[in-house]
């Protein structure tokens, strides 16, 4: 097997299998600690630079059984599924839970992890009002309690240059991550859907150092493959977890290639690096800020930053054909900009389709026949180059 | 010799088959009620429409299927969904048509088309079965009537009972409920009627309200299914007069648009600027610009595809 195939196997496996990875890491790092962070914007830099393993917590895609009795049906199905993982002890992996959020969602599900888990809890509360003349100071203020509550919890001071080399690593992971996916939305079709969310998943989950040597690895050896025939579309929506891969795949299976996404798993996860020219504490608030600007987030109250905008914007420079919004079942945030969206893309004249996810049961075959009729009406529209 | 096309809509619980000639005339057409999906079926309703035909299948110049089913369909040069199938199929027999409601056995879709009868937008129930053709189905077993019997039964209803549309189990458990409080069967059967249009009016609404309206599927041959539908829209629902082969005769069509046309089709559209000449493929799975698909390497284009030279 080639160091390429091996590495492209090992991140699959790590994406998939979490908790495998996180007892061989313990393995390799006795006394280590690991922290599980929640979605979306948790600092990871600041956890590692004290020595913790930062983990973004993964959607398991199990059941939800237990924790069905703890948030109620018309939340979100990752925070159903967050509940069920600490009801049911399947956050033992972690020694404590951070979380950095505002999603009236998330929130809920932070107070059942607090209630329900032995392990230390924090719960940092960021702005989400960024047009401000003091949102920048909250936000500085907030990353400084990040950083007190992360030297408590691991009883170490959390050095400067630390800290530098820690932004340093997310920072070289991150963009060699966007350098796939630049390619991507520039012409190349090389990676499938499901690899590419695999290598950010895998990315969320290990050390970035680990990581960004077995992705460049991955993709070491030389590959081209140019886009087909197929209508391009661009996936738009799945704010803090991943979409089920039978999802995508059923997506290209039914005459779409995937050229670009603003999935949480995708392109937005990667969009930003912190300044590492700035005091490192205030670069990382930084970076919390300007990534609502390169990919607006429908949590956060922007007067100058626009989800539809950057939509149709990155429809343009892709060569998407189409938009398919990916939204999960009681995505508060999701569906109050959803009608924005719509009316931006309708007004661009780009073909659209929802496609409502939940946590459980997914009606493949009817999604199939929903994206071979958009996929229809988009090749109905393309102009013939004679 | 003329030469025939066959379209083929292999539904949840009906196989549809159509035989179209040259111009797009239906030749003959079958309905098959099987159940469920089922290839004995499907093949008994392609023998039946060929037959009537007066053709063999071996003399079927193209074949294009739609419905759940399409990829079992045999022979088939392609397939395509079976919204992009009704829009065509109606767009031929109702000229002029803006808003499809269709509600076949299983599922229900509500489609807009431009003046083209080109897909605008769609919507369809992708994990509940109310308000399709099982939900009736339901209703009249619940209230121990042969389902053809169900519309005109409706239509002697006068007292609305606000039933439930929400779920079918639940619905028909509501039913015997309001059979048990000694309610009429019309009001019972009317108020079902009234409910399941108000949940194909959610429906409606996620695409847009447009006129003229046309009704489709198994369903609109249940007068009192067009005539709630119709009142809740505040607006004539048009039917056709074969309300459920308009899938199967737009796969037809199609097929006949692919693979009948002899001569390059002359640009009638608003924006067309040019007479494309046929054009041979030779790279496989190749689907270029408004193509119909492809046949043994070569591809035509329709008739209605606008060409712009930018």
């Amino acid at each position: 097997m080639s160091e390429a195939l091996e590495a492209q196997q090992r991140l699959q496996a790590v994406a998939r299998d979490p908790r495998a990875y996180l007892e061989q890491w313990r393995q390799a790092h006795p006394g280590g600690k690991v922290i599980g962070a929640l979605p979306m914007n948790f600092p990871r830099e600041i956890a590692y630079a004290a020595g913790v393993l930062p983990v973004i917590v993964q959607d398991d895609q199990k059941p939800v059984t237990e924790g069905r009795a703890l948030l109620a049906e018309f939340y979100c199905g990752y925070t159903r599924n967050l509940a069920d993982q600490a009801a049911t002890g399947r956050f033992d992996m972690y020694d404590a839970l951070f979380m950095a959020d505002h999603c009236i969602q998330l929130i809920g599900s932070a107070d059942i992890v607090r209630a329900v888990t032995p392990q230390p809890v924090f719960f940092g509360m960021l702005i989400s009002s960024l047009s401000d003349s003091w949102a920048g100071a909250k936000i500085a203020e907030m990353m400084g309690e990040f950083r007190s509550e992360l030297e408590r919890f691991s009883g170490r001071t959390i050095e400067d240059h630390e800290l530098r080399a820690s932004i340093v690593a997310y920072n070289k992971d991150r963009q060699l991550l966007r350098r796939i996916f630049d390619d991507r939305s520039a012409g190349s079709a090389v990676h499938s859907p499901t690899q590419l969310q695999d290598y950010v998943v895998s990315s969320m989950v290990m050390d970035p150092v680990e990581h960004h040597r077995l992705l460049e690895a991955a993709v070491s050896e030389p590959a081209s493959r140019d886009r087909d025939a197929r209508v391009r579309v661009h996936l738009s929506g799945h704010l803090c977890h991943a979409p089920r891969r039978e999802l995508l795949e059923v997506i290209e299976d039914s005459g779409a290639l995937v050229v670009d996404d603003d999935l949480y798993t995708g392109r937005r996860y990667l969009s930003t690096d912190v300044d590492e020219s700035l005091d490192p504490l205030d670069a990382i608030g930084k970076w919390y800020a300007q990534r609502n600007v390169n990919i607006p987030c429908p949590t956060r109250v922007q007067h100058d930053a626009d989800w539809d905008e950057y939509l149709v914007e990155a429809t343009r420079s892709s060569g998407a054909e189409a938009v398919i919004h990916l939204m999960p079942k009681f995505c508060e945030p999701h569906m109050l900009f959803y009608p924005e969206l719509r009316k931006s893309l309708e007004a661009a004249g780009i073909p659209q389709l929802l496609i409502e996810t939940e946590h459980e049961g997914i009606p493949l075959e009817a999604f199939r026949t929903r994206v071979e009729a958009l996929v229809e009406l988009t090749l109905r529209k393309r102009p013939v180059h004679v | 010799m003329t030469r025939r096309v066959l379209g083929v809509d292999l539904g949840s619980t009906t196989a549809k088959a159509v035989v179209v000639d040259e111009a797009g005339a239906i030749l003959a057409s079958s309905t098959v009620a099987m159940g469920a999906v089922s290839r004995a079926g499907m093949h008994r309703c392609i023998d039946e429409a060929v037959g009537r035909a007066g053709i063999e299948v071996g003399d079927v110049s193209g074949t294009i299927s739609t419905g759940y089913g399409r990829k079992l369909v045999p022979g088939i040069q392609r397939s395509y969904t079976e919204i992009t199938c009704h829009a065509r199929g109606v767009a031929a027999m109702v000229p002029g048509v803006r808003l499809i409601v269709d509600i076949g056995g299983q599922d229900s879709k509500a489609i807009t088309v431009d003046k083209d009868g080109l897909v605008v937008d769609f919507a369809m129930n992708d994990r509940c079965a109310s308000g399709t053709g099982r939900f009736y189905e339901v209703l009249a077993r619940a209230i121990e009537i042969e389902l053809p019997e169900l519309g005109p039964l409706a239509m002697r209803g006068s007292q609305d009972l606000e039933v439930s549309s929400m779920c079918a189990t639940f619905a028909e458990t509501e039913i015997v409920s309001l059979m048990a409080q000694d309610m009429r069967v019309e009001d019972i059967a009317s108020s079902v009627h009234r409910a399941i249009a108000g949940r194909t009016l959610a429906l409606v609404a996620q695409v847009g309200r447009r006129t003229p309206v046309v009704m489709t599927g198994g369903v609109a041959r249940n007068p009192a299914a067009v005539h709630f539908l119709s009142r809740a829209l505040d607006h004539e629902v048009l039917v056709p007069e074969q309300p459920q082969i308009s899938g199967a005769y737009g796969a037809a069509l199609l097929a006949m648009e692919s693979f009948l046309r002899t001569s390059p089709p002359v640009p009638d559209v608003p924006g067309a600027d040019f007479i494309f000449p046929r054009v041979d493929h030779t790279a496989a799975g190749h689907s270029c610009a408004g193509c119909d698909g492809h046949l043994r390497g070569k591809v035509e284009l329709g008739a209605a595809i606008p060409l712009r030279s930018s």
